[in-house]
């Protein structure tokens, strides 16, 4: 009956069975195509007296380095003519031990939104967890825009769910609904769209916290 | 000359799609380098059609990050000659 409703109207959710899918799917490609960022692995929470609910969990990709110097800021300043501080040895120079700042990425099943939720939390080399102004100065300018600017990517700071421990997370809210306006005209062939969720997912909140997702995910096979 | 090596230099066809309520563009096909970052294309579509978010992906897959080069999309995901991106307003789900 489910795939009957899926195939006639989708309304952009995930099944948590279709959440397991997707999760195996994209760790078994991100081996094959990243060679620059961790792996994803994943962690699992069984719920005592229900084996059915094997969505529940995290994925997990840590330790992610941001280095400081960004394309962008880098750009905007030779624009802006100042040659000192787009100088590439001063940005390296600057981007110490205590500059550098290093990512956790978790991405976990909402039960209630049937969506993927990004959590992540950043900290110093020292351990440090860094707060979400110096979290924003990590962003890329569009991202910072496209957070203030749309409903759909809020970022707040919420316990986590199995961590039990707060960390900065992206509102699920909207997830259905531009996961429904990507896939769209794949809408009739239900097939890869389990598979292929997560990565059209992370395509789009990678790009809100920063990350850059390998181009050949998305490379049909 | 167009044909050879897939090269940065070269230029590449986009043509802009729009979905669900997004406004159609007079002329959805332009011509830009492919060392061009994909923002350029966001930008474009911006000021084209005057809003300030937008959402942009490719091949019903993917939206392609802003920093990506024209070029690595369309050696990767190019078809006929051309680089098909479709776009929506944030309008429809916001």
């Amino acid at each position: 009956m489910q795939s009957e409703t899926s195939a006639r109207q989708w309304d952009g959710t995930l099944s948590p069975n279709d959440f397991n899918s997707s999760v195996a799917a994209l760790c078994e490609r991100w081996k094959e195509v990243n060679d620059s960022l961790p792996q994803w692995l994943w962690v699992p929470f069984p719920v005592v007296g229900d084996s059915s609910c094997n969505a529940a969990g995290y994925l997990t990709m840590e330790n992610v380095y941001h280095q400081n110097a960004s394309e962008e800021v880098s750009h905007e300043e030779s624009i802006l003519g100042d040659e000192e501080l787009s100088d590439d040895a001063t940005l390296v120079q600057s981007c110490g031990k205590d500059d550098m700042h290093v990512y956790d990425y978790h991405i976990v099943y909402s039960f209630n939104f049937r969506v993927p939720v990004l959590y992540f939390r950043g900290y110093r080399l020292d351990g440090c967890p860094l707060k979400l102004e110096d979290i924003e100065k990590d962003l890329p300018a569009y991202s910072l825009k496209g957070l203030r600017e749309s409903k759909w990517t809020f970022m707040t700071q919420e316990d986590h769910p199995y961590l039990r421990r707060p960390w900065y997370t992206l509102h699920p809210c909207g997830t259905s609904d531009w996961m429904k306006v990507l896939f769209g005209s794949n809408a009739a062939n239900n097939q890869p769209r389990p598979l292929h969720y997560l990565s059209a997912w992370l395509s789009v909140v990678g790009q809100a916290v920063g990350l850059r997702i390998p181009l050949g995910l998305y490379k049909s096979q | 000359m167009a044909a050879e090596s897939p090269t940065a230099e070269r230029k590449v066809v986009v043509h802009l799609r729009a979905t669900g309520d997004a406004p159609i563009l007079k002329q959805a096909k332009f011509k830009i380098s492919g060392s061009d970052k994909f923002s350029k294309v966001i930008e474009f579509l911006r000021r084209q059609l005057h809003r300030d978010t937008l959402f942009v992906y490719i091949n019903s897959a993917f939206s392609p990050n802003p920093d990506e080069l024209v070029i690595d999309l369309y050696n990767n995901f190019g078809f006929d000659g051309k680089l098909v991106v479709n776009y929506a307003s944030s309008m429809a789900w916001g």
